[in-house]
Protein backbone atom coordinates (compact mmCIF):
# COMPACT_ATOMS: atom_id res chain seq x y z
CA UNK A 1 0.00 0.00 0.00
CA UNK A 2 1.35 3.59 -0.69
CA UNK A 3 2.26 5.84 1.55
CA UNK A 4 -0.26 8.59 2.56
CA UNK A 5 1.21 11.48 1.18
CA UNK A 6 0.39 9.77 -2.34
CA UNK A 7 -3.09 10.61 -1.51
CA UNK A 8 -2.53 14.37 0.06
CA UNK A 9 -5.90 15.13 -2.38
CA UNK A 10 -7.71 12.73 -0.03
CA UNK A 11 -6.68 13.91 3.55
CA UNK A 12 -6.76 17.01 3.32
CA UNK A 13 -10.95 16.64 3.49
CA UNK A 14 -10.01 15.45 6.94
CA UNK A 15 -9.78 19.33 7.97
CA UNK A 16 -13.46 19.50 7.21
CA UNK A 17 -15.03 16.29 9.06
CA UNK A 18 -16.76 16.66 12.56
CA UNK A 19 -13.96 14.02 14.64
CA UNK A 20 -16.49 13.54 17.32
CA UNK A 21 -16.28 9.06 17.55
CA UNK A 22 -19.73 7.67 18.27
CA UNK A 23 -20.48 6.51 21.24
CA UNK A 24 -22.26 3.28 20.25
CA UNK A 25 -23.20 1.76 17.16
CA UNK A 26 -26.80 3.70 17.20
CA UNK A 27 -25.14 7.16 17.75
CA UNK A 28 -24.29 6.08 13.50
CA UNK A 29 -27.80 6.16 12.50
CA UNK A 30 -28.49 9.38 11.09
CA UNK A 31 -30.10 10.61 7.79
CA UNK A 32 -27.68 10.42 4.79
CA UNK A 33 -26.62 13.73 2.85
CA UNK A 34 -27.49 13.78 -0.53
CA UNK A 35 -24.04 13.75 -2.19
CA UNK A 36 -23.73 10.43 -0.01
CA UNK A 37 -26.59 8.58 -2.24
CA UNK A 38 -24.85 10.26 -4.80
CA UNK A 39 -22.14 8.16 -3.80
CA UNK A 40 -23.65 5.02 -3.01
CA UNK A 41 -25.01 5.69 -6.98
CA UNK A 42 -21.75 5.82 -8.55
CA UNK A 43 -20.12 2.64 -5.98
CA UNK A 44 -23.27 0.77 -7.91
CA UNK A 45 -22.56 2.17 -11.16
CA UNK A 46 -18.43 1.34 -10.80
CA UNK A 47 -19.29 -2.18 -9.68
CA UNK A 48 -22.24 -2.73 -12.43
CA UNK A 49 -19.81 -1.83 -15.42
CA UNK A 50 -16.70 -3.53 -13.99
CA UNK A 51 -14.89 -1.35 -12.65
CA UNK A 52 -14.45 -1.97 -9.20
CA UNK A 53 -16.29 -4.67 -7.91
CA UNK A 54 -18.59 -3.72 -4.77
CA UNK A 55 -16.73 -6.46 -2.31
CA UNK A 56 -13.21 -5.19 -3.73
CA UNK A 57 -14.55 -2.05 -2.52
CA UNK A 58 -15.84 -2.78 1.28
CA UNK A 59 -13.02 -4.51 1.89
CA UNK A 60 -11.21 -1.84 0.48
CA UNK A 61 -13.10 0.57 2.84
CA UNK A 62 -12.34 -2.17 5.57
CA UNK A 63 -9.25 -2.64 5.69
CA UNK A 64 -8.20 1.73 4.60
CA UNK A 65 -11.16 2.74 7.51
CA UNK A 66 -8.64 1.23 10.11
CA UNK A 67 -5.28 2.53 8.71
CA UNK A 68 -5.05 5.47 6.30
CA UNK A 69 -8.70 6.99 6.87
CA UNK A 70 -9.55 5.77 10.33
CA UNK A 71 -9.58 9.15 11.63
CA UNK A 72 -12.78 10.20 9.02
CA UNK A 73 -16.53 8.93 10.11
CA UNK A 74 -17.82 5.79 8.39
CA UNK A 75 -19.97 7.69 6.15
CA UNK A 76 -17.06 9.35 4.02
CA UNK A 77 -14.94 6.55 3.52
CA UNK A 78 -16.78 5.54 0.14
CA UNK A 79 -15.85 8.62 -1.74
CA UNK A 80 -12.19 8.27 -0.18
CA UNK A 81 -11.96 4.99 -1.18
CA UNK A 82 -13.40 4.98 -4.63
CA UNK A 83 -10.87 7.44 -5.49
CA UNK A 84 -8.13 5.89 -3.66
CA UNK A 85 -8.38 3.18 -5.55
CA UNK A 86 -8.91 4.70 -9.22
CA UNK A 87 -5.90 6.50 -8.29
CA UNK A 88 -4.15 3.30 -7.47
CA UNK A 89 -5.32 1.08 -10.80
CA UNK A 90 -4.36 3.74 -12.69
CA UNK A 91 -7.82 5.50 -14.21
CA UNK A 92 -7.09 8.92 -12.43
CA UNK A 93 -4.07 10.29 -11.00
CA UNK A 94 -3.90 12.69 -8.06
CA UNK A 95 -3.26 15.77 -10.16
CA UNK A 96 -6.13 15.13 -11.84
CA UNK A 97 -8.44 14.55 -8.95
CA UNK A 98 -7.24 17.75 -7.65
CA UNK A 99 -7.77 19.94 -10.44
CA UNK A 100 -11.11 18.48 -11.09
CA UNK A 101 -11.97 19.25 -7.71
CA UNK A 102 -10.51 22.89 -7.81
CA UNK A 103 -13.44 23.14 -10.27
CA UNK A 104 -16.16 21.69 -8.60
CA UNK A 105 -15.26 24.29 -5.67
CA UNK A 106 -15.11 27.21 -7.58
CA UNK A 107 -18.56 26.08 -9.39
CA UNK A 108 -20.43 25.46 -6.01
CA UNK A 109 -18.22 28.59 -4.32
CA UNK A 110 -20.32 31.06 -7.46
CA UNK A 111 -23.80 29.22 -6.79
CA UNK B 1 -35.63 38.98 -16.55
CA UNK B 2 -37.98 41.37 -14.47
CA UNK B 3 -37.24 42.17 -10.78
CA UNK B 4 -40.58 41.72 -9.45
CA UNK B 5 -41.02 38.83 -7.27
CA UNK B 6 -44.09 38.78 -4.87
CA UNK B 7 -43.33 35.38 -3.96
CA UNK B 8 -44.16 34.49 -0.51
CA UNK B 9 -41.30 32.29 0.35
CA UNK B 10 -38.43 32.54 2.52
CA UNK B 11 -34.94 34.28 0.63
CA UNK B 12 -32.63 30.65 -1.10
CA UNK B 13 -30.62 30.40 1.18
CA UNK B 14 -26.69 29.55 0.13
CA UNK B 15 -24.83 27.21 1.82
CA UNK B 16 -21.51 29.85 3.52
CA UNK B 17 -19.44 26.52 3.30
CA UNK B 18 -18.31 24.10 0.75
CA UNK B 19 -18.45 20.44 1.56
CA UNK B 20 -15.53 19.00 0.50
CA UNK B 21 -16.87 15.76 0.62
CA UNK B 22 -19.66 17.20 -1.74
CA UNK B 23 -16.75 18.21 -3.89
CA UNK B 24 -15.21 14.77 -4.10
CA UNK B 25 -18.23 12.59 -4.79
CA UNK B 26 -18.77 15.40 -7.90
CA UNK B 27 -15.41 15.59 -9.02
CA UNK B 28 -15.33 11.39 -8.46
CA UNK B 29 -18.53 11.24 -10.40
CA UNK B 30 -17.59 13.47 -13.27
CA UNK B 31 -14.00 11.92 -13.73
CA UNK B 32 -15.66 8.43 -14.09
CA UNK B 33 -17.91 10.00 -17.00
CA UNK B 34 -15.37 11.45 -18.34
CA UNK B 35 -13.28 8.25 -18.41
CA UNK B 36 -15.97 6.02 -19.68
CA UNK B 37 -16.34 4.06 -16.77
CA UNK B 38 -20.45 4.61 -16.60
CA UNK B 39 -22.89 7.45 -18.01
CA UNK B 40 -24.42 10.30 -16.89
CA UNK B 41 -27.56 8.49 -17.63
CA UNK B 42 -26.74 4.89 -15.17
CA UNK B 43 -25.98 7.63 -12.87
CA UNK B 44 -29.53 9.35 -12.80
CA UNK B 45 -31.10 5.74 -13.47
CA UNK B 46 -29.55 4.24 -10.78
CA UNK B 47 -29.66 7.69 -8.08
CA UNK B 48 -33.62 7.69 -8.62
CA UNK B 49 -33.99 4.09 -7.80
CA UNK B 50 -31.83 4.31 -5.22
CA UNK B 51 -33.82 7.24 -3.50
CA UNK B 52 -37.02 5.50 -4.64
CA UNK B 53 -36.81 2.64 -2.19
CA UNK B 54 -37.43 2.41 1.60
CA UNK B 55 -38.42 -0.28 3.98
CA UNK B 56 -42.27 0.21 3.21
CA UNK B 57 -42.13 -2.79 0.96
CA UNK B 58 -40.52 -4.95 3.48
CA UNK B 59 -43.34 -3.01 6.08
CA UNK B 60 -46.26 -4.06 3.82
CA UNK B 61 -45.12 -7.66 3.35
CA UNK B 62 -44.92 -8.47 6.93
CA UNK B 63 -48.52 -6.46 7.36
CA UNK B 64 -49.74 -8.52 5.15
CA UNK B 65 -48.46 -11.82 6.58
CA UNK B 66 -49.80 -10.65 9.78
CA UNK B 67 -53.13 -10.75 8.31
CA UNK B 68 -53.23 -13.77 5.84
CA UNK B 69 -52.39 -16.82 6.90
CA UNK B 70 -51.57 -18.40 3.00
CA UNK B 71 -49.77 -15.56 2.40
CA UNK B 72 -47.64 -15.91 4.77
CA UNK B 73 -47.05 -19.43 4.59
CA UNK B 74 -46.09 -18.54 0.76
CA UNK B 75 -43.63 -15.60 1.61
CA UNK B 76 -41.71 -18.34 4.03
CA UNK B 77 -41.54 -20.86 1.71
CA UNK B 78 -40.45 -18.93 -1.04
CA UNK B 79 -39.85 -15.52 -0.04
CA UNK B 80 -38.29 -14.70 -3.84
CA UNK B 81 -41.55 -15.73 -6.01
CA UNK B 82 -44.32 -13.96 -2.76
CA UNK B 83 -42.53 -10.84 -3.49
CA UNK B 84 -43.78 -10.63 -6.91
CA UNK B 85 -47.38 -10.43 -5.43
CA UNK B 86 -46.78 -7.03 -3.38
CA UNK B 87 -45.09 -5.68 -6.59
CA UNK B 88 -41.22 -6.48 -5.94
CA UNK B 89 -38.72 -8.32 -8.50
CA UNK B 90 -35.63 -9.64 -7.03
CA UNK B 91 -34.73 -10.82 -10.35
CA UNK B 92 -34.62 -7.71 -12.05
CA UNK B 93 -35.54 -4.80 -9.09
CA UNK B 94 -33.75 -2.03 -10.67
CA UNK B 95 -34.72 -2.58 -14.25
CA UNK B 96 -31.23 -2.28 -15.01
CA UNK B 97 -29.73 -5.71 -13.64
CA UNK B 98 -27.42 -4.46 -11.22
CA UNK B 99 -25.15 -7.51 -10.26
CA UNK B 100 -25.84 -7.33 -6.35
CA UNK B 101 -29.66 -7.35 -6.89
CA UNK B 102 -29.70 -10.44 -8.41
CA UNK B 103 -30.43 -12.79 -5.33
CA UNK B 104 -32.67 -15.18 -4.17
CA UNK B 105 -34.73 -13.53 -0.71
CA UNK B 106 -35.39 -15.74 2.57
CA UNK B 107 -37.82 -14.56 5.41
CA UNK B 108 -36.69 -15.35 9.02
CA UNK B 109 -39.74 -15.75 11.25
CA UNK B 110 -39.34 -14.81 14.85
CA UNK B 111 -41.18 -16.63 17.66
CA UNK B 112 -41.15 -16.58 21.22
CA UNK B 113 -38.71 -19.13 21.35
CA UNK B 114 -36.46 -17.87 18.36
CA UNK B 115 -35.00 -14.53 17.55
CA UNK B 116 -33.57 -13.80 14.21
CA UNK B 117 -31.44 -10.83 13.34
CA UNK B 118 -29.33 -10.48 10.00
CA UNK B 119 -25.58 -9.36 9.21
CA UNK B 120 -23.17 -9.78 6.04
CA UNK B 121 -20.25 -10.36 7.10
CA UNK B 122 -18.46 -10.19 3.90
CA UNK B 123 -19.25 -7.06 2.73
CA UNK B 124 -22.52 -5.43 3.37
CA UNK B 125 -25.44 -7.06 1.47
CA UNK B 126 -28.85 -5.81 2.29
CA UNK B 127 -31.82 -6.83 1.44
CA UNK B 128 -32.27 -3.38 -1.13
CA UNK B 129 -35.19 -4.49 -2.28
CA UNK B 130 -37.47 -4.69 0.68
CA UNK B 131 -35.71 -2.53 3.30
CA UNK B 132 -34.06 0.39 1.03
CA UNK B 133 -30.59 1.97 1.78
CA UNK B 134 -28.93 -0.19 4.73
CA UNK B 135 -28.06 1.88 7.34
CA UNK B 136 -24.45 3.03 8.37
CA UNK B 137 -24.05 1.37 11.25
CA UNK B 138 -24.95 -1.63 9.16
CA UNK B 139 -21.94 -1.44 7.01
CA UNK B 140 -19.65 -0.76 9.92
CA UNK B 141 -16.82 -3.72 10.47
CA UNK B 142 -18.08 -3.08 14.07
CA UNK B 143 -21.32 -4.49 13.45
CA UNK B 144 -20.29 -7.09 11.18
CA UNK B 145 -17.48 -8.83 13.18
CA UNK B 146 -19.06 -8.45 16.07
CA UNK B 147 -22.61 -9.52 15.76
CA UNK B 148 -21.47 -13.04 14.78
CA UNK B 149 -19.75 -13.48 17.69
CA UNK B 150 -21.20 -11.39 20.22
CA UNK B 151 -25.06 -11.29 19.46
CA UNK B 152 -26.49 -10.97 22.78
CA UNK B 153 -24.16 -8.38 23.37
CA UNK B 154 -24.47 -6.17 20.13
CA UNK B 155 -28.36 -6.47 20.61
CA UNK B 156 -28.01 -4.66 23.91
CA UNK B 157 -26.56 -2.11 22.42
CA UNK B 158 -29.75 -1.21 20.72
CA UNK B 159 -31.73 -2.15 23.57
CA UNK B 160 -33.04 -5.25 23.07
CA UNK B 161 -32.31 -8.18 25.97
CA UNK B 162 -33.88 -11.75 25.79
CA UNK B 163 -33.58 -14.23 28.48
CA UNK B 164 -31.49 -17.77 28.17
CA UNK B 165 -34.75 -19.23 26.84
CA UNK B 166 -35.00 -17.29 23.65
CA UNK B 167 -32.54 -18.70 20.97
CA UNK B 168 -30.43 -15.51 19.22
CA UNK B 169 -29.94 -16.20 15.28
CA UNK B 170 -27.70 -14.55 13.45
CA UNK B 171 -28.03 -14.91 9.27
CA UNK B 172 -24.96 -14.20 7.81
CA UNK B 173 -25.60 -12.47 3.52
CA UNK B 174 -23.87 -13.66 0.85
CA UNK B 175 -23.35 -13.13 -3.05
CA UNK B 176 -26.73 -15.08 -3.52
CA UNK B 177 -28.71 -14.51 -0.62
CA UNK B 178 -30.59 -11.83 1.12
CA UNK B 179 -32.46 -12.42 4.37
CA UNK B 180 -35.22 -10.36 6.25
CA UNK B 181 -36.44 -10.79 9.65
CA UNK B 182 -40.56 -11.17 10.38
CA UNK B 183 -41.38 -9.67 13.75
CA UNK B 184 -43.80 -10.94 15.60
CA UNK B 185 -47.05 -8.85 15.51
CA UNK B 186 -47.40 -7.42 18.67
CA UNK B 187 -50.37 -7.83 21.61
CA UNK B 188 -53.09 -5.04 21.05
CA UNK B 189 -53.17 -4.83 16.92
CA UNK B 190 -55.54 -7.80 17.08
CA UNK B 191 -58.22 -5.83 15.35
CA UNK B 192 -55.63 -3.40 13.25
CA UNK B 193 -55.99 -3.57 9.19
CA UNK B 194 -52.97 -3.76 7.06
CA UNK B 195 -52.20 -0.42 6.57
CA UNK B 196 -51.81 0.24 10.04
CA UNK B 197 -50.51 -3.20 11.00
CA UNK B 198 -47.47 -1.69 8.24
CA UNK B 199 -46.84 1.62 10.14
CA UNK B 200 -45.69 -0.12 13.28
CA UNK B 201 -43.35 -2.69 11.11
CA UNK B 202 -39.52 -0.24 10.76
CA UNK B 203 -36.54 -0.98 9.06
CA UNK B 204 -34.84 -2.10 11.98
CA UNK B 205 -37.43 -4.49 13.70
CA UNK B 206 -36.96 -6.24 10.27
CA UNK B 207 -33.04 -6.26 10.59
CA UNK B 208 -34.12 -7.55 14.07
CA UNK B 209 -32.15 -5.13 16.13
CA UNK B 210 -35.55 -4.19 17.22
CA UNK B 211 -39.07 -5.08 18.04
CA UNK B 212 -42.60 -3.79 16.81
CA UNK B 213 -44.26 -1.44 19.05
CA UNK B 214 -47.93 -0.96 19.40
CA UNK B 215 -48.07 2.59 20.36
CA UNK B 216 -45.16 3.70 18.01
CA UNK B 217 -44.29 4.23 14.29
CA UNK B 218 -41.43 5.88 12.02
CA UNK B 219 -43.05 8.73 11.02
CA UNK B 220 -44.05 10.26 14.94
CA UNK B 221 -41.60 11.74 16.79
CA UNK B 222 -40.51 10.00 19.43
CA UNK B 223 -41.33 13.08 21.52
CA UNK B 224 -45.21 12.66 20.83
CA UNK B 225 -45.27 9.34 22.81
CA UNK B 226 -45.55 8.46 26.44
CA UNK B 227 -41.95 7.62 27.73
CA UNK B 228 -40.55 3.89 27.17
CA UNK B 229 -39.42 1.92 30.09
Amino acid sequence: MSEAGDYAVLMHTLAHVDNEPPESLRDLDRKPAPWESSMQATCECLSWRGSLDNVERRHAEDELGETLYSAFPPHTRSALVVAHSLMDRGVISQDELQSKMQQVRARMEAR
Amino acid sequence: MSGAHDHDHAPIQVPDDVNEFEVLEIAIRELAIERGLFSAEDHRRFKEWAESIGPWGGSKLVAKAWTDPGFKKRLLENGTEACREVGIDWIDPTGEGTPSDYTYFYVLENTPEVHNVIVCTLCSCYPRPVLGMSPEWYRTPNYRRRLVRWPREVLAEFGLHFGPEVEVRVHDSNQKSRFMVMPMRPVGTEDWGEEQLAAIVTRDTMIGVALPQADWDATRAPSETAPVG
